[in-house]
């Protein structure tokens, strides 16, 4: 079998909520995977450094959003774009109970990385059957 | 051709609607192959020459070639999955990977031997100095 090839998809822009800073935004592409003690989740968001990111739980709601940087655009002007530029934002709604205060987040490549321990209580235990 | 250069410190929908107005609609022939393509590139020029951007998050640098011949530029490399390992369920799984391969081809302007490429935050950044011979001259006038 060839190796898959890579296609690249149209990005998704955020429609239905209004933010307060203007301009277009957009939904990362994720890949949320789950452990047995953890979640992980993954997403992609070109074009934003870790001084840039922000990650909250409130209420069981994870929210990303991510700032992109106009700097390297700096007196430049277009000739061809396949591809518009905007932050990004994205929520979820975790059935887990997450420990929040153990939540690890790094940004690496364009790549927020997360992590999200789960509270001791929301790990599987396995119970020990007696024999009466 | 009037084109709208970006001022410092200018807003994010000022850009998106020099993009936006760019979309589909080049102003010179790259001989691209296209939408759909990974990955998506846009391109840029300023007074000291050309300036590609390509959007690829999470990609191992050591795993991309950028290449050139002639006028060709062509960058090419692999997206690989991360290993998440046995008895991981994913609740989703958006992002995709694989081989990509993209060639374009600068105008003659453009001086490909010194091309120069960094990898900053998931985007592939080269730029392409003007060639000495297309760099704008002042013609001393001199006196009879």
């Amino acid at each position: 079998m060839s190796p898959q090839e890579l296609t690249a998809k149209e990005k998704q822009e955020l429609s239905g909520q209004e933010k307060t800073r203007p301009g277009r935004y957009y939904q990362p592409d994720v890949d949320i995977c789950e452990f047995s003690d953890r979640l992980e989740l993954w997403a992609d968001m070109p074009g934003v450094s870790d001084q840039d990111v922000q990650v909250t739980l409130e209420n069981n709601l994870l929210t990303i959003e991510g700032r992109v940087g106009t700097g390297l655009y700096d007196g430049l002007s277009p000739l061809y774009t396949e591809y518009n530029v905007g932050n990004y934002f994205r929520q979820f709604s975790l059935h887990e109970s997450i420990d929040a205060n153990a939540i690890k987040a790094a940004m690496r490549n364009g790549v927020l990385e997360l992590v999200l321990p789960k509270v001791e209580a929301a790990k599987p235990r396995r119970i020990e059957v007696r024999v009466a | 051709m009037a084109l709208l250069r970006f001022g410092s410190d200018f807003p994010i929908p000022t850009l998106q609607r020099e993009l936006e107005r760019f979309l589909r609609n080049p102003a010179i022939s790259l001989g691209l192959s296209g939408y759909g393509a990974y990955p998506p590139l846009n391109v840029f020029e300023n007074d000291h020459g050309a300036v590609v951007v390509a959007e690829m998050a999470g990609l191992d640098p050591s795993q991309v070639n950028i290449g050139c011949q002639g006028r060709t530029l062509t960058i090419r490399g692999e997206r690989k999955p991360r290993e998440a390992g046995n008895g991981v369920a994913y609740h989703r799984r958006e992002r995709s990977f694989g081989e990509f391969s993209r060639s374009l081809q600068l105008p003659e302007d453009y001086d490909l031997e010194k091309a120069e490429a960094k990898y900053e935050n998931g985007l592939l950044i080269i730029r392409v100095p003007k060639a000495e011979a297309a760099k704008p001259r002042q013609i001393t006038i001199q006196a009879g």
